[in-house]
């Protein structure tokens, strides 16, 4: 094969990741290009004194956004070369068994990260950098913004391209770490599949997640005592939510798996609801990575939404003045609507991953369709299984989100309104738009990510499938 | 380890309800008539069967042999419902199955065909239990007592009962094939296709797989289709039946394995 074909054909088997780095790279020029250009807006404004204060805070606070897509997008990436690999594991070994060292072969799939990360980082740059000259001419044009000769290129249109390469880079390291467990006799090899053993890391890593979810919870009762007598609770409380949520992404090996048993149960005892509880757990790690990232997103949102919700229905119940209460409704919704669309592209990227996620390992469980369908699974009862397993990664990464979100919202609007309430505990407020814009992307995003693999696993005969590799 | 006899008489007596096994019966269990396959069109056109006619007896243990792309897979498959001829019929039963739609075809081999295959017999997730009451499962339904007592029966028999919690990947490949065997009786089907079933066995595992199935047909009158390429493993048939560039060219009773092969060397002389 020649080397440009090779290329070809390791971008097209890592079109999901270079999709990924692309959202995350579009994601981050534009959204730091953007603050480039209000910057401009506010300097230009005489009135806006402190207006270098200004920039900085806005500059943080697109940085926290983007670094939050791009952790997301590393995890999805290390999930899907973790999976590519598994895949790929005949060829590894065959090049094993012909004398390639473990070392070479792992490198040479860290090199189509590499590649991946440019491809991504080069189409997101333009990409990005098109989105915020267009929605700049449209805005200016329409008058909302001032009619300045803007400058678009900062700091901010290179940096998110050179972080998602690093990012890219390092995740496909992390994902090729099976490469070394390949065996030159799997060339030969007809083995069933077996679970991946876990390590002594496992351990650390549940130890230090259950440290940081212990204090961190400590912390959190800690705001909501201060808060009885403090605004300033608020502050404890969001230390112990970061400590905390960071316990949970930590210790998601051991949470998500179990919660998606769970969910699986509710499906019920039928064979397909019970193949289907079995397959979203046969690799907990993978099931884990490509869950955590909407679990990430959820949370933020809910809490924020709950917070927010709380804090806006608490006023209502103390302020007398009909217009000052409608006007503070406009600015939570916009300061709602902004900061959910800005975290919700987060798990848009980790919807990405779980969608290929599951369209992988359908794929790699071909012979396992066909052996269910030669045993008498109708085509029906094959679709329906992985319909449900994708309904229970969707359902488990929202629900996860949403009990954690609604604890961290409630916690933080108690910890600051304790005080103002004279000590009363504050029912927290669900907005209903938000659980029911949550229901509607879980079905969705199951639909989504059963519809290609199960046309596929039914679009081919038994005898097809059980003569795959 | 498994015993030589892996339905020792004294348990055959103790089985639950066994057929009563009708030997050298005529009748036919699966009628294959006039099936023609082909793959293809044009230049690239390949017949894998041409015109086979071919009959399945009841309460008889058939190994079809031939060389490689012979078409004894092909046959197996067709014969099946797991692929389509191009022409012919095949009558299980009185069912043409090839009028059949895809998923009476699957509600077909869910009940009354049992399958062995070479290797990856097993869905990884289920453990042993599980996969043995499978085609029950994915029928919707729990064993009755009665094939609850056959199950018990054939588990014990086979040597697994300390295996029914563990999954596949924790067996060797002799109990693989094993548990395979257990799940294809325990529906009782009208028919096993076993294809190559010692394929991927050492030596002394595949000839207990052999005796299982070979016992299935003398003690429980089960009718059994093998496909093999392997001379030793024909040699536990009561039924050899040659293919050779997609016909039927030769047939013989039960023989030993060098008659077998000297059959099949002849054959590979006049390709």
């Amino acid at each position: 094969m020649s080397a440009h074909g090779q290329l070809r054909g390791q971008l097209r088997e890592h079109r999901p990741s270079v999709l990924v780095a692309g959202l995350g790279t579009t994601f981050g020029v534009g959204l730091l290009t953007m603050t480039h250009v209000f910057e401009q807006t506010v300097a230009a404004d005489a009135a806006v004194a402190t207006s270098g204060t200004v920039s900085t805070m806005l500059d943080l606070v697109a940085s926290v956004f983007v670094g939050l897509a791009l952790y997301v997008g590393a995890i999805v990436t290390a999930n899907t070369f973790t999976t590519v690999v598994a895949g790929r594991t005949p060829t590894i070994a065959l090049m094993r068994l012909l004398g390639s060292s473990a070392r070479d072969q792992r490198r040479a799939v860290a090199r189509e990260g590499l590649v991946v990360g440019v491809a991504g980082a080069v189409f997101g740059t333009v990409a990005g950098l098109a989105l915020v000259v267009v929605a700049v001419r449209v805005l200016a044009g329409q008058g909302r913004l001032p009619d300045l000769d803007y400058s678009f290129f900062s700091i901010g249109s290179v940096v998110p391209a050179v972080a998602v390469v690093l990012t890219t880079v390092a995740a496909a390291w992390v994902g090729s770490r099976r490469v070394l467990q390949v065996t030159p006799l799997q060339a030969t090899d007809a083995a069933q599949d077996a679970p991946v053993a876990g390590g002594a890391r496992r351990v650390v890593r549940t130890v230090v997640a259950t440290l940081l979810v212990v204090g961190g919870g400590l912390l959190l009762a800690a705001g909501v005592v201060v808060g009885q007598a403090d605004p300033t609770g608020v502050l404890v409380a969001f230390a112990g939510g970061v400590l905390s949520f960071t316990g949970v992404v930590v210790g998601a090996h051991a949470l998500m798996p179990a919660v998606l048993s769970g969910v699986g149960r509710l499906f019920g005892t039928s064979q397909v609801a019970r193949l289907a509880a079995e397959n979203a757990v046969r690799r907990p790690e993978r099931s884990t990575r490509a869950t955590i990232g909407i679990v990430i997103g959820v949370t933020l949102v809910t809490t924020l939404s709950v917070a927010l919700e709380t804090l806006r229905t608490f006023i209502h119940s103390i302020e007398q003045d009909p217009s000052y209460a409608a006007e503070l409704d406009q600015v939570f919704t916009t300061t709602l609507l902004v900061v959910a669309g800005l975290v919700g592209f987060s798990a848009v990227i980790a919807a990405v991953g779980m969608v290929n996620d599951m369209s992988l390992s359908v794929l790699q469980r071909r012979r396992e369709l066909g052996l269910l369908r030669a045993i008498g699974s109708t085509a029906g009862q094959v679709r329906r299984m992985i319909l449900l397993e994708a309904t229970q990664m969707a359902l488990t990464a929202i629900v996860v989100g949403v009990v954690l979100g609604v604890a961290y919202g409630w916690v933080g609007a108690q910890a600051l309104l304790g005080s103002a309430a004279q000590g009363q505990l504050i029912a927290p407020t669900l907005p209903v738009s938000l659980l029911v814009g949550l229901a509607v992307t879980a079905a969705v995003l199951a639909g989504v990510a059963a519809l290609v693999p199960a046309r596929r696993a039914t679009s081919v005969t038994p005898v097809q499938a059980l003569a795959a590799r | 380890m498994p015993p030589t006899d892996p339905f020792p008489s004294a348990a055959a007596a103790a089985a639950p309800t066994t057929p009563a096994p009708t030997r050298g019966g005529a009748a036919a269990v699966a009628r294959v008539e006039h099936v023609s396959k082909s793959f293809g069109s044009g230049d690239g056109r390949v017949d894998a069967l041409r015109d086979v006619s071919l009959d399945l007896r009841a309460a008889e243990f058939t190994a079809v042999m031939g060389p490689s792309g012979s078409g004894k897979s092909t046959l197996m498959h067709i014969t099946a419902g797991l692929d389509q001829a191009t022409s012919g019929r095949v009558l299980l039963g009185d069912t043409d199955i090839t009028r059949l739609d895809d998923t009476q075809l699957t509600v077909l081999r869910r009940r009354r065909i049992g399958f062995v295959f070479q290797a990856f017999n097993l869905v990884p997730t289920l453990d042993v239990s599980a996969n043995i009451e499978l085609p029950f499962r994915l029928d919707g339904r729990r064993a009755t007592a009665d094939e609850r007592a056959w199950i018990d029966w054939l588990v014990a028999t086979l040597g697994l009962g300390s295996r029914l919690t563990h999954r596949p990947h924790q067996l060797s490949g002799g109990q693989q094939q094993r548990v395979a065997i257990a799940r294809a009786l325990a529906t009782r089907p009208d028919l096993i296709f076993a294809d190559e079933p010692t394929g991927n066995l050492d030596s002394r595992a595949g000839r207990d797989v052999l005796e299982v199935l070979r016992t299935a047909t003398a003690d429980h009158g089960q009718s059994i289709a093998m496909v093999t390429h392997d001379p030793v493993a024909a040699s536990y048939a009561d039924r050899v039946v040659f293919l050779a560039d997609g016909r039927v060219v030769h047939e013989i009773g039960r023989s030993g394995a060098a008659e077998i092969s000297g059959v099949m060397l002849d054959l590979e002389r006049a390709a």
